[in-house]
């Protein structure tokens, strides 16, 4: 049985820069849902903390695709398994936890912060594999496993990368002593700054190690800090982990602050002001025939086209990120009725994006078996 | 790129009237004031800003509070972002009313002395009149600097557009211009072989297409001459797709947001039709954004070189008699913008820059007493003149999507004609009948109160009526002429008790012949299109000028200039060719003020230009 931690072969190389793009794109259904589900008028800073970082992640995506790209891999997000099933399973150390999606509130702040956070090895686990065996219920996602075996998970979504960076290195370094390389992606498949920008990072192209590396530091930086600090290496740019913890402390960080001690001017937030969602609802759970369903398929499908674009876009032609801009738009006025509409039978609750994405989406669905008999 | 806390920091009103080692101190802090204080700082000179607004738009909260109060304004003029402030008052133009023979209204901010009633605008606020313009970059044409030579009409510039040009470059640097430059390169526009603008044009609106579709290939006769007709893409000032080439490969990185908790970082031009007034992803520039990288740079000491003191209104620039320069300025510092009540500090420095809009700048001159050995402070004042022409496409085209403008027929900015005619440029407004007839909200009411209709045929009908609109904003050139102007009377003051802004403007004949060609050349536009003409001026309306027979609605285009004319000698103009007084060697007017004509070119991008000069020529003297 396979028990080892690190990527031997460019097909586990490629395979688990698959599970990063899946990884970072299994935050943006939580992360955006929690954006819109907050109700206008309220909430101002917290809509906008959620936003950058949601912009943010979308990056995260696009840098782990062109990684992909730039060892020879075809990005497809159009894999059945791709989008996760709510709620997902993402590694926490010891304890997985679950990843949901619920409306903004200070549940949901509570997971955003744990997928955010820096999970340290305590000492006495410093020995020994690092891989954690696992058994995850069947239909359930599970988030940062090992290419070649789905049931070892890492230790953190940080020791996740940091296999991917050791990976990428060792391979590069065995081909280069054979006078090759594993950087053998086509140059134009990769998405550059033209199709992205924010003060937060920059898209560039990855074509060796070292833009490899950087890359992936990138990813690694923004998300939970860099070693403790709360801003990333150029004191700009604010971690993730940090900009959720100024919401649960009500008060922005400056520089030179310690981590849990923001010092910067207070900020205000409504933990009730976000539209009461149903959690993790299911296609399935609303009543047939309803329009809130028909509205919830029809995001469904949606979204399936959205990332079908994007994986065209990932395979050489990035200009199609233009037209997913409309598109974006689009299943933002999509959510936002769903998110505003009460759910009928469940007197307090509203309805919500499935994201049952290639699974679909209708429950037992006659015609798809039918189909797949024939 | 991310902003600094400092951005949001305010002086301390006694620390800066107890300071005397400030080099520049600056009045506005608009894209003139932003470009010199950036400059000044890279320079490690000491400055500071004083702002008559309140200043709370310099953080992101304060700039979305401005969004929230658009959003639940009545009405969606230029100003509605902006709350009442009596203290920084500004023109609000629905507050207009037209002029009897003779008449002088003085209801509003700036008093209307007529005959012409100017419902031309600018912003008192941080960031300027860049917080609400609609950031159209384009070029003046050479010809332009030459107008007396070349037509015999208005003034010669003191500079050639070779003298301009590189400023021209470094001003679409700092504003982050979005164009290409083989749509650019008409009517004689070059660049060098090897320019490419900072971000790729921004595409046409489907509306400008089809616009084009019937347009495209005809042209025109004007006194014997063919203009062949076609929709280009205008230069803008919002954030589009950086070009790699940029900079000799180096690339563009566009400006984020004015945002001091980097909770928002500024994006990409989203087509939003609300960007005028105020974009709500600050992709559209605006002058906080120069400000806060003036704000990052820091003295030997660790200081921000550059100090913001908002809610501080000049008052008076103080003269030493002997020597003719600057001694100070007095100041009028408030704390609430609701009430009056303030302090007047007295403010010192080596250099004064007034920055304040053609306006303002000359309303403080001229409160001051200081008319200048020519007498021409508060002359020539200009403003593009605009005439609308409105009209029903046959097919729907999309109206209301894309920004307030992305393309227009502007052949017609330069040719032998500007003998005889003013000279100008055409925008479609993808906003639509809005600014003709106040559309959509016009139309809605219309729908519901007068044909009954509502639900699907209410929605069914607002499409028909909505995305068939097509509005041709006719820009056309206005020419320096003396007893256009500003002047004061300490019969009217301002809440502070400072002297307001008196306008007295006839509509130049020169102009009124373009108009009434251009309103010839509408129609022929409807007609070649087929859409219907609904286009109609009332004797009533506010800006009504008659002109051989025929009336015209005139509009202001809140292109200001001409108020502290720039020329040859001391005689013939206020400042020089780097715009310092030629009166007070240490004073320098700067703006669109300076401008002495304006041809067919939305001011922004020239008076940015002009101030990189008067930016060196500042740190020269100061040396």
């Amino acid at each position: 049985m396979h028990t080892h931690s690190s990527i031997r072969t460019l097909d586990e190389l490629q395979e688990i820069l698959h599970g990063a793009m899946q990884l970072e794109h299994a935050t943006i259904p939580p992360y955006l849902t929690a954006l819109y589900s907050i109700i206008p008028g309220v909430n101002q800073d917290a809509a906008q903390v959620l936003r950058v970082i949601v912009v943010e992640e979308m990056l995260h995506l696009t840098i782990a695709a062109n990684v992909l790209n730039a060892v020879g891999g075809t990005p497809d997000l159009t894999r059945p398994d791709f989008v996760a099933s709510y709620p997902a399973y993402l590694p926490d150390g010891e304890t997985d936890f679950e990843v949901g999606i619920q409306a903004f509130g200070r549940e949901a702040l509570t997971t955003f912060l744990k997928i955010e956070r820096p999970a340290t090895r305590p000492e006495r686990l410093k020995a020994g594999n690092p891989l954690l065996h696992r058994k995850i219920p069947p239909h359930k996602t599970m988030l940062g496993s090992h290419p070649s075996n789905k049931e070892l998970h890492f230790y953190s979504i940080g020791e996740f990368y940091a296999a991917i960076v050791d990976g990428i290195r060792e391979l590069e370094g065995r081909a280069q002593r054979e006078g090759q390389t594993i950087f053998t992606g086509d140059r134009s498949r990769q998405v550059t700054s033209e199709y992205y920008y924010s003060g937060g990072g920059e898209l560039f192209p990855v074509v060796d190690l070292k833009s490899a590396i950087d890359a992936l530091e990138l990813i690694i930086e923004q998300g939970e800090g860099d070693g403790g600090g709360i801003y990333d290496d150029d004191e700009h740019e604010l971690a993730h982990y940090y900009r959720f913890d100024e919401l649960v402390k009500g008060r922005y960080y400056l520089k030179g602050d310690k981590p849990g001690h923001p010092t910067g001017p207070q900020l205000q937030v409504d933990w009730d002001g976000a539209y009461p969602i149903k959690p993790n609802l299911k296609v399935a759970e609303i009543s047939d025939g309803s329009e809130l369903r028909e509205a919830t398929i029809a995001f469904n499908h949606r979204y399936g086209e959205f990332l079908k674009l994007l994986t065209l876009a990932y395979n050489g032609q990035p200009s199609l990120l233009l037209e997913a801009v409309p598109i974006m738009f689009e299943f933002r006025n999509m959510m936002l009725e769903l998110i505003r509409n009460p759910l009928p039978g469940h007197p307090g609750l509203n309805g919500s994006p499935t994201y049952e994405i290639g699974r679909d989406a209708a429950g037992p669905c006659v015609a798809c078996q039918a189909g797949a008999v024939a | 790129m991310l902003f600094p806390s400092e951005s949001a920091l305010r002086a301390d009103p006694q620390a800066v009237a107890g300071s005397s080692d400030y080099d520049i101190v600056i009045v506005g802090s608009g894209i003139s004031g932003a470009i010199i204080a950036k400059q000044a700082a890279e320079a490690g000179k000491r400055v500071l800003v004083l702002e008559a607004g309140t200043g709370v738009n310099r953080s992101l909260v304060g700039y979305d509070d401005l969004l929230t109060t658009f959003y639940s304004a009545a009405t969606k003029d230029n100003q509605s972002p902006f709350p009442v402030n009596a203290n920084a008052a500004m023109p609000r133009s629905p507050q207009l009313r037209k002029l009897q023979a003779g008449e002088t209204d003085s209801s509003t901010y700036i008093v209307q002395s007529g005959p012409y009633v100017s419902d031309t605008t600018y912003t008192r606020i941080f960031g300027g009149t860049t917080m609400h313009w609609e950031a159209k970059t384009p070029r003046m044409l050479r010809s332009d600097f030459k107008s007396r030579t070349n037509f015999g009409q208005g003034l010669d510039w003191p500079l050639s557009f070779e003298e301009i040009e590189e400023d021209y470059r470094l001003a679409e640097q700092e504003i982050g211009v979005s164009a290409d430059v083989e749509d650019q390169s008409y009517l004689g526009q070059t660049f060098p072989d090897d320019y490419v603008f900072p971000m790729r044009g921004l595409p046409l609106s489907y509306l400008d297409q089809q616009v084009n579709n019937g347009i495209d290939g005809t042209s025109v006769d004007l006194y014997g001459q063919i203009y062949p007709l076609k929709v280009r893409p205008y230069p803008q000032a919002r954030n589009g797709i950086p070009n790699p080439a940029y900079d000799g490969g180096r690339g563009y990185r566009p400006i984020g947001a004015v945002d001091t908790h980097q909770v928002e970082e500024g994006g990409r031009c989203q087509g939003n039709t609300n960007c005028v007034p105020l974009c709500p992803v600050q992709a559209r520039y605006h002058s906080g954004k120069t400000l806060a990288k003036a704000f990052r740079i820091r003295g030997k000491s660790g200081q921000s070189l550059v100090e913001l003191l908002p809610q501080a209104v000049a008052s008076k620039v103080v003269i030493d008699p002997d020597s003719g320069k600057v001694v100070a300025l007095e100041v009028k510092v408030y704390n609430d913008s609701a009430s009056p009540a303030h302090e007047t500090i007295t403010v010192k420095g080596k250099v004064f820059v007034l920055a304040a809009g053609a306006i303002e700048t000359a309303r403080l001159m001229l409160s001051s007493g200081l008319r200048s050995t020519s007498g021409l402070v508060g002359r020539n004042l200009m403003d593009h003149a605009y005439l609308l022409n409105w009209a029903l496409m046959p097919q729907i085209c999309g109206t209301m999507r894309g920004t307030s403008s992305t393309g227009g027929i502007v052949d017609l900015r330069d040719g032998p004609f500007r003998e005889k005619q003013a000279a100008f440029a055409i925008d479609i407004h993808n906003d639509g009948w809005g600014w003709a007839t106040g559309a959509p909200t016009s139309d809605l009411l219309e729908l519901v109160d007068d044909r009954n209709l509502y639900g699907a045929d209410l929605r069914r009908g607002l499409i028909d009526r909505i995305s068939r609109q097509l509005l041709l904003a006719v820009m056309l050139e206005v020419l320096p002429v003396e007893s256009n102007r500003i002047t004061v009377d300490p019969q009217f003051t301002d809440a502070l008790g400072n002297m307001r802004p008196i306008l007295s403007f006839t509509v130049p004949e020169y102009t009124m012949r373009g108009a009434a060609y251009a309103r010839q050349f509408s129609r022929t536009v409807f007609a070649r299109l087929g859409a219907q003409d609904h286009t109609s001026y009332a004797p009533s309306d506010f800006g009504y000028v008659a002109y051989e027979g025929q009336g015209y609605a005139i509009r202001g285009g809140n292109h200001l200039a001409g108020t502290h004319i720039m020329g040859t000698t001391k005689t013939n103009s206020v400042v020089d060719r780097n715009q310092r007084s030629w009166d007070h060697e240490n004073l320098y007017l700067v703006g669109g003020g300076s401008m002495p004509t304006i041809g067919t070119a939305n001011v922004t991008l020239t008076l940015a230009a002009m101030c990189f000069r008067s930016g060196r020529d500042i740190l020269k003297y100061l040396h």
